[in-house]
């Protein structure tokens, strides 16, 4: 009664998993299919509309696009590393335990948790120089006229710095609230006992714990930050004449006004920003889902 | 003493933080709330408080607003699509990945996790040209695949970590106990992840709801754009009813804020979790 | 109720061969216990059972019926986890009932037979309770219902005693043992306690790096080990065992001679010589050893001594006078030594 086992063995593996396998790939098929209809596609379609060497020629000639590297490499280094100091730093003041500093977190995540575009409206018409409230009070408090905001161009990207500030620094906080949270209390109460300052508490409890999440945070935050277009598009429209506009924004500057070559080439000029921090990420993703 | 100087000290860092996160937001509701005349006052509150802006956008008594409630609803019928796709597609891909351990799984996740990784507006300029070539371009379902493509992966990232979680000896016992793989999906594995679920589903909403970049790119028709890219509209010209822009914003924002903070408990444990490990 | 038989069983992971051919034949309506430590092959051995292994070469049967290509769900038989893998979003009736809605039985069906297995387990007040609204033992009675409820051919059971706490433990072992003896039904029990083993067994397999070292009753295993293995993996405290010459009888060994069996190995044979502790008594005289430590117990002493720089274990019953640093004199008896090769470390 007992099979021959070398003909049972090739079957058996087959027919074991086979059903499991095929439900697998029938449910892993529709994202698969989207990455490749909207994903893969694309990129790859985009790619060969910008492969045309006198497209870079035509964009580097464009006076605007010097500008634009230079406001995106400023716009990434100040804006990010800003945000990013400030979100430890108040990260920190969120862990403590206080039953208003929980009220004022859930006020705190307001601006992640609206839309942009109102809200950056909002501090756009803050900031106009003519009627905005910003300059009404000035004027009132000391009866001269408040500065140009919006329409100076150097103005105009610092405000736009702080609207993507003020719009993500609520979810980075909150990360590394979750970060020190993580860490056992122990720590701290040894800490205290062998008699450590508040600074020394952070620099050799907290910082040590935090290291890793903030440096992958500011990456991922500077990929995001590339890709924000609506703080700059949406306060300043890349104005005063298109000199505040950053790789996003020109990108799509370019497609509204028919140039899809352009609007390629602006892409692949950002790639050397952009693939050192993807390469980053991905490296670290895959080796923290491993282990 | 020392202790009265912590407690200071932290009321003193509350003002700042408070006036900063909450400075342009009043200035949207102050001016959805004053007339026309006293909006450009500089005063902290207005001499007459009005809900007339609101009665304007609801009977759309205004050139920029002339087909506000199809916006809206537009708005409601692409985040509510976006959603539920994203939901379905991310929750088959990580039960397929994480669980049925489909082979070739690994790399699905990587790709997806590569999709994450590109600068959403620099994927949006392909996205476009890709959409006209499908001729998709002004149909709703342009905006919803778009926002499934840049929803899609953290919610398998997310949904994939959550579902690691979940002990391997359950889908064995469920084995045994005759189950087929649909069986584990709908009658083990989604009901404990509902609350993962919930988190990823109102993710999708809401991204999709806020989305404003993608849907100007591919939405222009009156009829099919959402209300985020009337809104941008109105500031075409510099002659525009800021009031009502604010009062519009004002409506477009307190959903996608009314949601979050519903949801406040699923989402922050939900979604800082994948970000956390990394 | 039924057979089970393993056939030349092999099982690779990669290029790591985990069972080396498994052969072993399970009794209708034995409860046959795998032993080993971590890592023998055990644990792999029920779960290619189970079928939730996949089968690298040879062949298992249930009733003399190849199941090798069989789904899990259709082998006919159930699994207790040693997690208990119970469903937390389901009460315990549902867990119960889980595999026979499955089956698509009647819904008055699963009711009868649910309420009759609750009554066997004295389950019947959580019923509807969820699985975190229970304790250790009952969550572990429950994943015992949910097998039962079936009504398999065989039962497998895969270390579900670890989790529980050691009192509780002592416990569900006479529990599981008197439902087999009501049930009678055939049962493949995995642990790596031989305590576990030897207490509930119809026959033993000891294996060891996916091998079976010796298969038989308990108390077989552990008068007559087959190799050094099984002698020191069986019984607590472990046998001692040491080296030394078979000469004239006895075992040359630490500055003494041991007494051995009659007629066993050959003049000048290196073995090993094994003793139980509770075979190594103090006497008026025999061979000199140095109390170490004095580790009383209540019921029994256990004494550490020391001979020659070796460690050996004494375990005698009741109170002992004797102090550390005291000289005594063990007097072990040829019937209670046991000698293995010491090459091989078969039994001689």
């Amino acid at each position: 009664m007992i099979a021959v086992p070398g003909i049972a063995l090739p079957r058996s593996r087959f027919a074991f998993k086979s059903s499991w396998q095929t439900w697998g790939a029938i449910m892993i098929a529709p994202y698969l299919l989207v990455f490749l209809a909207f994903v893969l596609y694309p990129v790859s379609y985009g790619l060969w509309l910008a492969r045309d060497p006198a497209s870079y020629a035509r964009l580097f000639a464009d006076p605007i696009f010097a500008r634009t590297v230079v406001n995106t490499v400023v716009f990434l280094l100040i804006a990010v590393n800003l945000k990013f100091l400030l979100a430890l730093w108040l990260s920190g003041f969120f862990v403590h335990e206080r039953i208003w500093i929980r009220w004022l977190s859930i006020v705190f995540l307001l601006p992640w948790a609206v839309p942009s575009i109102p809200t950056i409206f909002s501090i756009r018409f803050m900031f106009n120089p003519e009627w905005g409230v910003i300059n009404s009070v000035i004027f009132r408090l000391t009866a001269h006229d408040g500065p140009n905001w919006l329409n100076d161009p150097r103005i105009g990207l610092g405000l736009a710095m702080l609207t993507h500030i003020w719009k993500s620094l609520p979810f980075w906080t909150l990360i590394l609230i979750a970060g020190r949270l993580a860490i056992p209390r122990e720590q701290y109460e040894a800490a205290s006992v062998d008699g450590a300052s508040a600074w020394q508490k952070f620099r050799y409890v907290s910082w040590p714990s935090l290291r890793t999440l903030y440096l992958t945070s500011t990456i991922l935050s500077m990929i995001w930050t590339l890709g924000d277009f609506n703080s700059v598009y949406l306060l300043t429209g890349g104005g005063p004449a298109d000199l505040t506009h950053v790789l996003a924004t020109l990108g799509i500057r370019y497609i509204r006004l028919d140039q899809v070559d352009l609007a390629m080439a602006t892409i692949v000029c950002a790639m050397p920003l952009v693939l050192p921090l993807m390469w980053f990420m991905m490296k670290n993703l895959s080796r923290g889902d491993r282990q | 003493m020392r202790r009265f100087t912590r407690e200071a000290g932290l009321w003193l860092l509350a003002i700042p933080i408070l006036l900063w996160t909450l400075l342009p937001i009043y200035h949207i509701f102050l001016f959805s709330i004053s007339s026309k005349d006293s909006a450009f006052s500089g005063a902290l509150w207005p001499d007459k408080p009005t809900l007339r802006n609101f009665g304007t956008i609801v009977r759309e008594e205004h050139f920029y607003l002339h087909h506000f409630w199809v916006q809206i609803w537009n708005s409601l019928w692409i985040a509510v699509a976006a959603g539920a796709l994203t939901l379905a597609i991310a929750t088959c891909a990580a039960f397929a990945i994480s669980r049925l351990k489909v082979r070739g799984g690994r790399t699905v996740m990587n790709l997806a996790l590569f999709t994450y990784f590109i600068p959403a507006a620099f994927l949006a300029i392909p996205m476009y040209k890709a959409m006209g070539a499908y001729e998709l371009l002004n149909s709703r379902w342009s905006l919803v695949l778009a926002m499934v493509t840049l929803a899609a992966p953290y919610a398998i990232w997310v949904l994939k970590q959550a579902s690691d979680k979940l002990p391997y000896e359950l889908d064995e016992a469920a084995r045994m106990d005759g189950a087929t793989p649909l069986q584990l999906f709908r009658l083990v594995y989604l009901p404990l992840m509902t609350p993962s679920l919930v988190a990823i589903g109102t993710y999708a909403l809401l991204l999709a709801w806020n989305e404003y970049l993608y849907a100007y790119l591919l939405l222009s028709h009156e009829q099919t754009i959402t209300l985020a890219v009337a809104l941008g509209h109105f500031i075409s010209a510099d002659d525009s009813p800021w009031e009502l822009l604010m009062a519009t914003g004002l409506v477009y924002a307190l959903p996608p804020a009314a949601i979050y903070y519903a949801f406040r408990r699923y989402m922050v444990g939900g979604l800082t979790a994948g970000a956390v490990k990394a | 109720m039924a057979a089970v038989s393993f056939q030349e069983l092999r099982k690779n992971f990669g290029s790591t061969q985990v069972l080396h051919g498994i052969s072993l034949e399970i009794a209708d309506g034995e409860f046959m216990v795998l032993v080993g430590p971590s890592g023998c092959g055990k644990s792999t051995l029920l779960r290619m059972l189970a079928g939730l292994e996949d089968i690298t070469a040879g062949s298992i049967a249930i009733d003399d019926r190849v199941v090798n290509d069989l789904e899990s769900k259709d082998r006919d038989i159930a699994m207790v986890f040693q997690s208990y893998a119970l469903y937390p979003h389901m009460t315990v009736r549902d867990n119960m009932g889980f595999s026979l809605k499955l089956r698509k039985d009647k819904k008055t069906r699963i009711d009868e037979r649910v309420a009759r297995t609750a009554k066997i387990l004295n389950l019947e007040p959580y019923l509807e309770r969820y699985p975190r609204e229970l304790s250790g033992g009952q969550r572990q009675r429950v994943a015992m219902g949910r097998a039962i409820v079936r009504d398999p051919k065989v039962f497998l059971f895969d270390e579900p005693l670890s989790n529980l706490d050691a009192k509780l433990r002592v416990a569900m072992r006479a529990e599981i043992k008197a439902l087999h003896q009501r049930l009678q039904t055939t049962t493949v029990y995995v642990t790596h306690d031989q305590v576990e083993a030897m207490t509930m067994a119809d026959r033993i397999a000891v294996m060891n790096e996916g091998r079976i070292e010796q298969l038989g009753a308990p108390l077989e295993l552990y008068d007559r080990p087959a190799n050094l293995f099984v002698a020191q993996f069986i019984g607590s405290p472990a046998m001692n065992v040491f080296e030394g010459i078979l000469r004239d009888g006895a075992v040359e060994a630490l500055g003494a001679r041991w007494p051995a069996p009659k007629n066993k190995g050959i003049q000048g044979q290196p073995v090993r010589y094994g003793i139980r502790p509770e075979h190594l008594q103090p006497g008026r005289d025999g061979v000199p050893a140095e109390v170490v430590v004095v580790e009383p117990m209540g019921h029994e002493t256990e004494l550490l001594v020391r001979i020659n720089d070796i460690d050996l274990i004494v375990v005698m019953h009741g109170r002992s006078a004797h102090a550390p640093g005291e000289r005594i004199f063990l007097a072990p008896q040829a019937a209670n030594a046991h000698l293995f090769d010491a090459a091989s470390g078969r039994r001689i």
